[in-house]
């Protein structure tokens, strides 16, 4: 009895300790990010680099709306001053943009370096007199305020030049100055924020910041915010797994309870039955933090639904109770039967240690570590809190007969089998899952947003680029000017609408000095100059500026990268030319693109090895298709581990064909059952096919267990029945998650457990019938 | 020429050149507020009569002649060509001589085509805070509104309706940086010269050419 306190006392230290781990030291991530693979191919890298950090996922696009375009265009420049007030941003164009001052400078200064038109033939006589000529025509035009300026210094229009180089191609519609949408109703922002897209906690503040800032802008008017981007999705997506995390583990919880309680009418069970599995949450969370360093919401979430699983252990004991035995007594004699279900179950998790998905991974030490300290609880710690002759009351007493009924339609099963098979076959829902967006769980509404201002404003779709790849930073740049015109051709032919290249920004160090040394000798430009303004009415030694200036420019250092750091286009440059693990990576997105069969064959046979065409979306779903074969192959070892385990643990082979052989119908069962409700199977419904098969072991392993007596072979098919339930109904719950993982995972296991349940039940050897 | 492989790129790039440049530390106009600087001892003669009477007597077309005195020329540029009112916001200037050009300001929209080039292109006034005033101030006085004119201006008329000058001064500082001052002279409705002159000292004179055929 003191022995009993005892441990008792010591494991409600132990809860308190977890608990008091638990709130201090667990940190609760929800961005996606972080349950990302690291990939194995380059291009998969890349895809996951863009992802987590790349400019693509920084984009943050705003519509306002509400408005006629004086007013849209007003409210539009309004807000883009103060976003850019809040040091948020990188940027913020709405058409009125300007170059920065400071790249203004540099570009300026290096001009004769950075401009696409410099050539050899650039500051002949006769190319001068051209120019010189179309200056005249511009001060005569409107535009004479615009050119007058830099006329002395930069008469040919070098900076311009480069400024037209650096400006996107395509700009979406404008009024008065700002962006629309082609039919006037929307005002159009571009913005980058400095936080990452997947930083959901930053990128949730800065969209308050936007909102707040708007709302004090707009006042009353009946003006609208819209936003959208990755960011914006990464804050929905968390928001979501919060809110359903939380009500999805309370909702489970709530109704284990309810049927536990409906099923003995005990409260003293339902309490006793916490134990282990509180027991269990608290070691996996711990356990993950201190493996991860951070436990995932989803992997809260779906981990204390999992764990319901660790309820079957206490049931097991309950039903096994009898007002004669002890509940020691009573678990040291179904301990064997239960240790086996425990270990196979656990090699069923721990296969989803093996996925290599970081996202699976944290479930996995979740579950295992969760189980065993469930089972451990179960096994010798409950039994001590277990009031001397306590019986649970078994709530329904008609279903011995019921029972007895069931398992006459034995035959059932290979019919079942045959049906699902041959559904299966005919289905027209894909057996496999391969398209990644079909798993985002971001709503449709907020995707077609997010693809008309994408339309609107002629942004990338984030979908296709070229990956230019070199040791260094040079020979990027050198083989993206090598391809520059091939992809200029690309656009005029249609193949693609637009794109983007470090080559427009910055020049490879051979260029430039290529173009240094077109630069003619000061005196034969003083030369060139006096031939080319003959005749026309500049006044004299006007041009000594630009003389200067080129003769300066022919011992110029190149521009280099680092010039611009801090600058707006150096993040440009940043975003579109980086190292990676030693690599140099210069990366083309590519806008609308027609055909990528075509365009992939015309990238080939440009010949050039360094430079090729990823299809992100492609490369994503080959990650995921990647993982969820190897995932596969994983379930498929995991279940021959399990059969070799219980071959030796019943040292029997050929007891483990009556136990594996209704689990194995109820797989093939399960999954035309998922199938014929229109979803193909993703890494996710996979993983979870070794929690059903550890689940079904469970069930045929106490079903196949040797009874004395009828009626504990009745209590042992009752407890079966709550575990089961308790099951389904957790998974259930999941199953209803709008989070595409947690459904899938909710969905297999729940189909899978009640089809175990069911041919486990009905294949299970006879025993007490052939003995009574 | 690497890079600007195309006519339709030139085009566009060109209109991101000006874009560009213009946009460089540009505001937007804010309109400020009008403070009266009317002679008082002519209390009849004001900006609303005088542009009463312009719109009155408008032609829809009338001849000009340009001249244009830069510090960076020396001589004056020269050209002539037609201007066309079509109420209540276009207005076209046509240029015949020496070369053939054409600008169109239509609302907010500004189109410039040069045949000679084979070049169209369209700016948004918006964006071009520079040209913006220049182009309304022309704009708002030869289509004769009084209103708009002194939100954007001071405005000083002097003399005459027989022979009268109407003097206008940008209120926005970004206009000012680019435009000293406007300075029509006329008689009764009809304009006859006007003079723009810049912070640099260069100027454009028009002579509006009434009698001329069109």
């Amino acid at each position: 009895m003191r022995q009993r306190y005892g441990v008792g006392a010591l494991w409600l230290l132990a809860m308190l300790l977890g608990l008091w781990l638990v709130v201090t030291k667990v940190v609760v991530h929800s961005e996606l990010g972080d349950l990302l693979p690291d990939g194995t191919t380059a291009p998969q890298r890349l895809l996951l680099t863009q992802l987590r950090s790349g400019q693509a996922g920084r984009m943050l696009l705003l519509a306002i709306e509400g408005g006629n375009p004086d007013e849209l265009a007003d409210t539009s420049n309004a807000l883009r001053e103060r976003l850019q007030a809040t040091g948020h941003f990188v940027f913020i164009a709405n058409g009125n943009q300007a170059v920065e001052r400071r790249d203004w400078d540099i570009l300026f200064r290096w001009r004769y370096l950075l401009s696409p038109q410099v050539g050899p033939e650039s500051f002949s006589s006769q190319s001068l007199r051209h120019t010189l000529e179309q200056r005249l025509d511009d001060l005569r035009s409107p535009l004479a305020p615009v050119i007058k300026p830099t006329l002395r210094e930069d008469p040919t229009g070098e900076a311009l030049a480069i400024l037209a180089a650096v400006s996107p191609a395509e700009t979406p519609a404008s009024h008065r100055g700002a962006w629309m949408s082609r039919d006037r109703s929307r005002a159009l922002l571009v913005a980058e924020t400095l936080a990452t897209g997947f930083d959901a906690d930053a990128q949730a503040q800065v969209l308050q910041h936007v909102r707040a800032l708007f709302a004090s802008l707009v006042g009353a008017s009946p003006f609208r915010l819209h936003m959208s981007g990755p960011g914006v999705f990464a804050v929905e997506i968390k928001r979501t797994i919060e809110m359903e995390a939380w009500w999805l583990s309370m909702a489970a919880a709530t109704l284990v309870l309810v049927f536990l309680y409906a099923s003995y009418r005990s409260v003293t069970l339902v309490l006793l039955s916490a134990i282990p599995l509180t027991s269990g949450i608290l070691a996996g969370m711990l356990a993950v933090q201190g493996w991860f360093g951070f436990i995932h919401g989803i992997t809260l979430g779906f981990g204390i639904a999992l764990l319901g699983v660790v309820d079957d252990y206490p049931i097991h004991l309950f039903s096994h109770l009898t007002a004669r035995g002890s509940a020691g007594e009573v678990i040291r004699a179904i301990w064997p039967t239960m240790r086996l279900g425990v270990l196979t179950t656990t090699i069923g998790f721990a296969s989803l240690l093996l996925s290599g998905f970081p996202a699976l991974a944290q479930l996995g030490v979740f579950a295992v570590v969760g189980l065993l300290t469930g089972a451990a609880v179960t096994r010798w710690i409950l039994p001590l809190f277990v009031p001397d002759g306590f019986v649970p009351r078994h709530a329904w007493a008609g279903y011995a007969s019921t029972l007895q009924r069931v398992s006459r339609m034995k035959p059932l099963v290979p019919v079942a089998v045959l049906l699902a098979s041959s559904a299966l076959l005919w289905s027209h829902t894909p057996i496999w899952q391969t398209d990644l967006a079909d798993l985002s769980p971001v709503p449709e509404r907020q995707k077609q947003l997010d693809h008309e201002l994408r339309q609107e404003l002629s942004a990338p779709d984030v979908r296709d680029l070229l990956m230019i790849e070199g040791p260094a930073e040079e020979a990027v740049l050198q083989a993206g000017e090598t391809v520059m015109p091939e992809i200029e051709q690309l656009r005029r032919d249609g193949v693609i609408a637009g794109y983007d290249l470090i080559s427009r920004y910055l020049p490879s160090h051979r260029l430039q000095q290529q173009r240094q040394q077109s630069l003619p000798e000061s005196h034969v430009l003083e030369r060139n100059v006096e031939t080319a303004v003959k005749g026309l009415p500049f006044t004299a030694g006007l041009f000594t500026p630009f003389i200067d200036a080129v003769d300066g420019a022919r011992s110029q250092s190149p521009a280099g990268r680092t010039l611009f750091e801090g600058t707006a286009l150096g993040m440009k440059m940043a975003s579109l030319l980086f190292e990676q693990q030693g690599q140099w990576i210069g990366v083309v997105p590519l806008r609308a693109v027609e055909d990528r069969q075509r365009l992939k064959q015309i990238v080939t046979g440009w010949n050039v090895p360094q430079v090729g065409y990823v299809d992100l979306k492609e490369e994503s779903n080959r990650l995921m298709t990647d993982y969820r074969d190897r995932t596969f192959s994983v379930v498929l070892w995991g279940g021959l581990a399990i059969a070799v385990i219980l071959a030796i643990a019943l040292k029997s082979f050929k007891l483990v064909g009556p136990v594996f052989l209704p689990i194995l119908s109820a797989l093939i069962v399960m999954v035309a059952l998922v199938n014929a409700s229109g979803e193909s199977l993703s890494l996710f419904h996979v993983a979870t096919f070794l929690l059903v098969i550890g689940l079904g072991l469970d069930y045929a392993l106490f079903f196949n267990r040797s009874e004395g007596t009828a009626e504990e072979r009745a209590h042992t098919v009752y407890g079966l029945f709550v575990c089961a339930t308790t099951t389904i109904l957790v998974f259930g719950v999941l199953a209803t998650s709008t989070i595409p993982v947690l459904h899938a995972i909710g969905l297999t296991a729940s189909v899978g457990s009640f089809c175990c349940l069911l041919f486990t039940g009905l294949m299970a050897k006879d025993k007490v019938h052939a003995s009574g | 020429m690497k890079g600007l492989p195309d006519p339709g790129r030139r085009r566009m790039t060109y209109l991101n050149q000006l874009r560009q440049l213009c946009a460089l530390g540009c505001l937007m106009i804010t309109f400020g507020s009008f403070s009266p600087t009317l002679d008082a001892s002519d209390a009849d003669w004001t900006v609303e009569r005088l542009m009463a009477l312009v719109r009155e007597q408008r032609k829809p077309s009338v001849g000009f002649e340009e001249a244009i005195y830069s510090s960076v020329l020396t001589e004056p540029l020269k050209a002539r060509g037609v201007l066309r009112f079509t109420p209540p916001t276009t207005l076209e200037k046509l240029v015949t001589d020496p070369v053939q050009e054409r600008y169109v300001i239509q609302g907010d929209r500004v189109t410039i085509e040069n045949p000679r080039k084979g070049v169209t292109r369209t700016l948004s006034l918006g964006a071009y805070p520079a040209l913006r005033s220049f182009v309304e101030a022309f704009r708002m006085s030869l289509m004769g509104e009084a209103a708009q004119l002194k939100q954007l201006y001071e405005v000083t008329l002097e003399g005459t309706p027989a022979k009268w000058t109407l003097l206008l001064r940008p209120l926005d500082l970004e206009a000012k940086s680019v435009l000293d001052y406007l300075l029509f002279t006329g008689s009764d409705g009809r304009i006859s010269t006007i003079a723009v002159r810049s912070p640099d000292g260069d100027r454009t004179v028009t002579t509006l050419l009434w009698g001329a055929r069109q």
